[in-house]
């Protein structure tokens, strides 16, 4: 880090030499809305942060285009390293060090191939436009390079797995680069006067978007205590939701289910059993099979899971996966307009009540467990469903089930039997052969 | 229909009606105005919600552009023009509402053509600052009659400070995408690239609104799905969390309880039950459950998320706070009335004679006032 400061001041040096001082003015007003950026950025995902920045570097290039000065936009970007409070808090010396060489070599490469690009095509507005492709690229290369640097000499990662995203990264930044080059040129044309009725509206959006963040982690946390609440009630499900909201994720993924759906089958997943709070504790509880009167008692709790998840908007077209009536495959039906969710959360949930000790049994081999829903799909399991689980689960070289478990694990369960806490297991007759073979 | 659908049909009805205009009048500049009324209509159409203040079309950025755009009648006749089909455009509301968003906007146009132009008059267009001056004088006087109009409706003065970011995130995108339009006399703008491209930053704002808003409205009807549980398990009477909510938010408003207190207190009054269904049941325990270890268990679950913790500080069983004490309170008034309001004065007496319990004398007071009339004794 230390030879990568040394190499940016002997840069900022070799620059300096060639070329007369850039004007002052654009380069600390931009400079500056750089260090607030970037100051901001820390409440949103680090890619929106990172794009907003950029914006303001290539607004730098387009104002310094004239005069070809590399040294205006490396330094409006060095600012955004120096001027980051935070790391002065936590007396982060080399982490300024490094950002500020970071964003100045990132800055420097975007204009390396801004410039001749101008050149080329002149300064109209389509031949702006195009040049910020290339230079939103080569950015997001130098981030990445130098970022992949450090975090192999520290081990956390290898360089070609930071590359992947590399397409995705620059696509994300490209619109804020036309952005940029409207700031650019509005700040040329008008002067800096401008700059602060194009700041305030992205500046709202990035706070309110921040709350949104914010507010939605909120509301997941209070669903996480409520599914707390509810394995406080029934130990012997601890993790079991989500487990099941996970193996869900990764069926959702394997079916190619778009992003806001897989949204709402996780959340429908980690709530599917949340009716189960109504039950009280002495049945959920209780070892052993329950009495006919008890089990209809109990599976109420799927009546109250609907009820639950019917009254919000967003989960309600997925409510029926609490409900084992839903959740079974009619072979016979097409499913053309249904929902694939509850079918989902049903093999996941076997999925994992297989998987898991309980106190009335251990937990089976996934093998077995795989055999099983093999064995019922087309009949109680969607087939597509069960082949998208055992996929997922291979190709992400995920082991569950007997030997692998990583939760709690009840020393004495007998190798096999059926009982009242899986409510996964609740289904009567669902696994004719839950007993080991 | 959905909000994506609407907007293209706008776009392609612009479309359209703009090469129309610009075959039947050729040079005069009537596809450019065409375009704007569409992008008025399209402006109805996208709103911004913030959690404070009431409702923002982003039409009112579209005619600081259309205020630079043509004469005073062509900017009359696209408003009102415009204005008419966002009548038929806008989700289906009741005819009354609707009626009045729209006059609402038509009188926020002429607001900002008349502050325009007055102050084109006094300053002129040569300067950049006169221009920037004059347009965000016409916002400001655009902000000015929605919140008059506001007012008149509802009868809230607006808070002039707090919950204003939509309105800064509109005046100055408006501003600028009619700086973007026509520029000054010394460098001519980009004509309506201007407005469209240096809107990104406003549609930017909208969708982040829209998000937050959405997120909102999950958020309560979670907590409301929620308040339910209880009376699922059949721990509490049928319906008492939401009287017990609404009642507390009113007793709160009285008092004078801000808002977001408002919304915590809310919360806590839906969800004051939901700790009992984390204890063991009376069977298991042999012994009844007392109200304050449900209360407790409750304030517990609360304070670990960010957000509501502020709720479960209302909801612990000692609770100082003006709003635990309401809480406490109107959930002891159902209890008596269960909802039937000819037992409102007995509740009222009752509660009167519990000596200590309710330490803020106004609680009780207002309460008595909520529920029984105003000057009742």
């Amino acid at each position: 880090m230390i030879a990568l400061g040394l190499a940016y001041a002997g840069t900022i040096v070799a620059l300096a030499i060639p070329e007369a001082a850039p004007p002052l003015v654009p380069v600390v007003v931009l400079g500056l809305l750089f260090a607030l950026a970037e100051n901001l950025s820390t409440a949103l995902p680090s890619s929106a942060g990172q794009s907003a920045s950029f914006m303001l570097v290539m607004a730098a290039m387009v104002v310094f285009a004239d005069s070809h000065s590399y040294l205006g936009p490396v330094l409006v970007a060095s600012f955004g390293g120096l001027f980051f409070i935070p790391h002065y808090r936590d007396r982060a010396w080399l982490k300024i060090v490094f950002n500020t060489a970071m964003f100045g070599f990132m800055a420097l490469a975007a204009t390396a191939v801004f410039y001749p690009v101008v050149d080329a095509l002149g300064t109209s507005w389509p031949a702006l436009f195009v040049a910020a492709v290339p230079a939103a690229l080569l950015d997001q290369v130098v981030n990445i390079a130098l970022l992949a640097c450090v975090l192999h000499l520290v081990g956390v990662a290898h360089p070609r797995e930071m590359f992947v995203g590399l397409g995705k990264a620059s696509l994300q930044v490209y619109p804020f680069a036309l952005l940029g080059v409207l700031l650019g040129q509005l700040y040329v044309d008008f002067g800096p006067v401008t700059l602060p009725f194009f700041v305030v509206p992205i500046f709202v959006a990035r706070q309110t978007f921040a709350s949104y963040l914010a507010l939605k982690e909120s509301h997941d946390a209070t669903l996480r205590i409520l599914i707390g609440a509810l394995e406080a009630k029934d130990p012997y499900t601890a993790g079991h939701a989500e487990r099941v909201a996970r193996y869900a994720d990764y069926i959702g993924i394997e079916l190619g289910i778009s992003a806001s759906r897989l949204e709402r089958l996780r959340l429908a997943a980690l709530m599917h059993d949340v009716g189960k709070l109504v039950v009280p504790n002495h049945l959920l509880n209780k070892p052993g099979k329950l009495t006919a009167q008890e089990f209809t008692a109990v599976k109420r709790h799927e009546y109250a899971s609907v009820e639950i998840l019917t009254r919000i908007d967003f989960l309600a077209p997925v409510a029926p996966s609490a409900t084992t009536e839903a959740t079974r495959f009619k072979p016979v039906s097409d499913d053309h307009g249904q929902p694939i969710e509850p079918h989902i959360v049903a093999v996941a949930d076997a999925f994992d009540a297989m998987t898991s000790t309980r106190s009335y049994r251990r937990a089976l081999s996934q093998e077995i467990a795989f055999e099983e829903l093999r064995r019922n799909a087309g009949k109680q399991f969607h087939p597509r469903v069960v082949d998208a689980l055992i996929a997922a689960l291979r190709r992400r070289g995920e082991v569950h089930g007997r030997g692998y478990e990583t939760e709690v694990i009840h020393e004495n369960a007998p190798e096999a039997g059926t009982g009242s806490a899986g409510l996964g297991d609740l289904v009567p007759d669902s696994f004719g052969g839950m007993a080991l073979p | 229909m959905r909000l994506a659908p609407r907007l293209l049909l706008i776009a392609a009805i612009g479309a359209v009606l703009g090469v129309a205009a610009e075959l039947l009048w050729p040079g005069r500049g009537a596809a450019t105005l065409v375009a704007l009324g569409a992008a008025v209509v399209a402006g109805e159409l996208l709103v911004l919600r913030p959690p404070v203040r009431a409702a923002l079309p982003c039409s009112y950025a579209v005619f600081l552009v259309l205020v630079r755009a043509g004469s005073a009648w062509e900017f009359a006749a696209v408003v009102l023009v415009a204005e008419a089909a966002a009548l038929v455009a806008r989700e289906p509301e009741p005819l009354r509402q609707n009626l009045r968003r729209s006059f609402v906007s038509v009188l926020a146009a002429f607001a900002a053509w008349g502050v325009y132009s007055g102050a084109h008059a006094a300053f002129g267009t040569s300067t950049t600052t006169a221009i920037l001056s004059a347009l965000a004088a016409a916002a400001v006087a655009e902000i000015a009659v929605d919140d008059v109009m506001n007012y008149l409706s509802t009868r809230q003065l607006p808070d002039l400070v707090a919950g204003r970011s939509a309105d800064l995130a509109l005046i100055a995108s408006g501003v600028l995408m009619s700086f973007g339009y026509a520029g000054t006399d010394a460098h001519s703008g980009i004509g309506l690239w201007g407005p469209a491209l240096l809107s990104i930053p406003l549609l930017a704002a909208w969708y982040s609104f829209v998000r937050l808003e959405s997120i909102r409205h999950t958020y309560e009807q979670t907590i409301a799905a929620l308040a339910i549980v209880p009376e699922l398990a059949e721990v509490s009477e049928p319906g008492h969390a939401s009287r017990v909510a609404d009642l507390s938010v009113r007793v709160g408003a009285e008092l004078g309880l801000s808002p977001q207190d408002l919304d915590f207190l809310r919360a806590a009054a839906s969800l004051h039950h939901l700790g009992h269904l984390c204890l063991d049941d009376e069977t298991t325990l042999g012994r009844p459950i007392e109200p304050d270890e449900v209360a407790e268990r409750g304030a517990e679950m609360l304070r670990q998320t960010e957000y509501l913790a502020p709720a479960g500080e209302f909801l612990a069983a000692d609770s100082q706070l003006v709003g635990g004490q309401i809480l406490r309170l109107t959930s002891a008034y159902d209890d008596i009335t269960r909802g039937n309001p000819a037992l409102a004065r007995t509740a009222i007496e009752r509660l009167a004679l519990v000596p200590g319990q309710f330490d803020d004398p106004r609680v009780l007071l207002t309460l008595e006032r909520v529920v029984v009339g105003v000057g009742a004794r």
